[in-house]
């Protein structure tokens, strides 16, 4: 029987042919990387857990493998608080004595450096410590999210344990996206048609010419939103764009991967990319996705029928705007977003924080005066971090904020008070709705 | 055998940001500091209701604590005295940080036999629920590892092993 992409990746790790439902008791990873939030507590787990261990081996603690580790602060930083500045020279020490590379506070957020940097390749297996780590599926790698527990036994040992095998849902996508409308746009549909329990354990392995038609960057994007829908993770297969894109850049072998044509799926659904027209998410779930021509029809269904996670909407005005975040602040969201931008300002109600993904993305985007673009027409340009997308820095919503953003997420009280309402959208989007002040179609300015 | 009270009924898709709010994360790196925080946004009387059971069972739909990995929110209900979960469905990144952390998870399709007050007795062995309010009983199924697992308290005892073979192998 043929195997899906994740049934191969797993299969030559475990050593043997694996299907899905099989469970690996012992499944070595390739990749583990933690951020600001769990690194601290895990290299603290690390020596409580296992330091007795190490200590009658004669051994000091020490990580499986430290090619393979990454510490990446990128949730709090530059630090916000004496907490959060001590967690980073944690980890800082850490990193001196166990030689695992530490990125510096700026340097980005941690689903988009490590891919920067050449350091996930196809057949990798990736553990990270935040449910976002999905979004290095598009690299051809099995990657996903663990709690601090599972992300302390990874660097003892370098495995994962009781793996069970997920089955996956193939998404086919065809065509070519119309103006204005973007890799966003189509995952936004997807978790809409799914529901926030849709892809439930099982994996998103999206295929088809629409993909290969696909920047790495709008790759990463649906990748990175698997998990809203609760899938296991999401995955693309290599393919000339990958190749290109880590071709000078891979700090790893480089070898194809695709899956095979008789693999077996839980189910498989085709989408037409030239069908869809730029989405937005209404408060408090991902899955509550309108085109944005019907957002007055969903404003009334949501004060007809509003629930804990659908409230209703009192209008479409805007008080904030985020483009930023490991789903939508890669350079191409920029550039996209600058054309929408340019010429324009930012709506005088509105703040509009942008935050480039990463040093690299801000340097490029400073570099091409797409940086100046945002910040003379109004935006406030911060360095590279997960800023509000969290609810503590950098733009935290009051009780009377309607946001929209382009992270991945806009539950109730996510960004700030539990009264404020968050949308999201493209970086198109966005930045169209803080030109105008409400939720705005970004197509009549492209 | 688990025994406890009903003291929450939740319904679909509660995320992890609903248990404990991300920027209650960075504040502290103690397991029980984070409590205090528990559902405050979402469900303000939870440590409450909790404080007041020796032993709190959660009941919830599909999909219960979806959205992010934080294990934070598995500590939130354990230092609540929350002793079991059951739910019609949960994904695999809280499912597993269960399993690490041995908080027995129960997944149960029809819930509808479970409310409120109820005083519950939780055979994970037979694989049985017991609800000694309504008297009945209400079978669910568990993989064996799991049960293990739970029962074990967690993961950290075989990995620990594990360890001590690579180490070993190292010389």
């Amino acid at each position: 029987m043929g195997q899906t992409l994740v049934e191969k990746i797993v299969s030559r790790q475990a050593g043997r042919p694996v299907h899905a439902g099989d469970t690996v008791e012992r499944l070595p990873i390739t990749k583990l990387f933690f951020n600001d939030v769990i690194g601290p507590p895990a290299i603290k787990g690390l020596a409580n857990l296992f330091g007795e261990t190490f200590k009658r081996h004669g051994k000091p603690v020490q990580v499986f493998d430290r090619r393979r580790i990454f510490f990446i602060p990128d949730h709090s930083v530059p630090a916000l608080s004496v907490e959060v500045a001590e967690g980073v020279d944690l980890m800082e020490a850490f990193g001196r004595e166990q030689g695992v590379k530490v990125y510096r506070e700026g340097d980005g957020i941690e689903h988009v450096v490590l891919i920067e940097g050449g350091h996930i390749v196809p057949w990798d297996i990736v553990l990270g410590t935040d449910s976002h780590t999905c979004t290095n599926g598009a690299m051809g790698a099995l990657a996903f999210g663990v709690g601090t527990t599972e992300g302390v036994y990874a660097l003892a040992t370098g495995y994962l344990y009781d793996f069970v095998v997920p089955e996956t849902i193939r998404f086919e996508l065809t065509g070519t996206f119309g103006k204005g409308v973007y890799s966003k746009d189509l995952i936004l549909h997807v978790i809409g048609k799914m529901g926030a329990g849709g892809c439930s354990r099982r994996v998103a392995e999206f295929v088809g010419d629409g993909v290969r038609r696909m920047s790495m960057d709008a790759r990463t994007t649906i990748c990175n939103m698997a998990v809203e829908m609760s899938g296991r993770t999401g995955i693309m297969p290599y393919d000339e764009t990958l190749a290109a894109y880590l071709k000078g850049r891979a700090a790893w072998p480089v070898e194809p991967i695709e899956s095979d044509p008789d693999a077996r799926y839980a189910d498989r659904l085709t989408v037409d990319l030239a069908s869809l027209e730029p989405m937005i998410s209404f408060p408090h779930k991902p899955a509550n996705a309108t085109p944005v021509s019907r957002v007055q029809e969903m404003i009334a269904r949501s004060q007809a029928q509003p629930t804990s996670d659908f409230p209703a909407v009192v209008s479409d005005r805007i008080t904030d705007a985020f483009l930023g975040a490991c789903t939508n602040a890669r350079y191409e969201d920029l550039v996209e977003a600058a054309k929408v931008m340019r010429d324009h300002k930012v709506h005088p109600d509105v703040s509009f924080v942008v935050i480039p993904a990463s040093r690299k993305v801000y340097e490029r985007a400073m570099d091409e005066g797409i940086l100046q673009v945002f910040i003379k027409a109004g935006a406030n340009v911060e360095s590279s971090n997960c800023g509000p997308c969290f609810g503590s820095h950098m733009g935290v919503l009051s009780r009377n904020a309607q946001m929209i953003s382009s992270s991945n997420r806009n539950y109730q009280g996510r960004m700030g008070s539990r009264e404020a309402r968050i949308f999201l959208a493209s970086p198109a989007t966005v930045t169209a709705s803080a030109i105008e002040g409400r939720l705005a179609d970004p197509r009549k300015y492209l | 055998m688990l025994n406890g009270t009903v003291t929450s009924v939740f319904g679909n898709d509660i995320n992890t940001d609903d248990i404990i709010p991300a920027m209650y994360l960075i504040k502290s790196d103690d397991p029980e500091y984070f409590a205090t925080y528990a559902f405050v946004k979402f469900d303000a009387e939870f440590r409450n209701r909790c404080l007041k059971s020796q032993a709190n069972i959660v009941v919830a739909g599909k999909n219960f604590a979806c959205g992010s990995s934080r294990e934070q929110a598995v500590y939130t209900l354990q230092f609540n005295r929350v002793v079991c979960v059951i739910a019609q469905s949960f994904p695999d990144i809280f499912y597993r940080n269960c399993l690490a952390n041995g908080l027995p998870l129960i997944t149960l399709e029809d819930t509808s036999g479970l409310g409120l007050g109820d005083q519950l007795e939780i055979d994970l062995d037979a694989a049985l629920i017991h609800n000694r309010t309504r008297n009945t009983s209400l079978p669910f199924q568990i993989k064996t590892d799991d049960r293990r697992t739970f029962q074990a308290g967690g993961m950290t005892a075989r990995v620990r092993a594990h360890l001590e073979e690579i180490l070993t192998r190292q010389g």
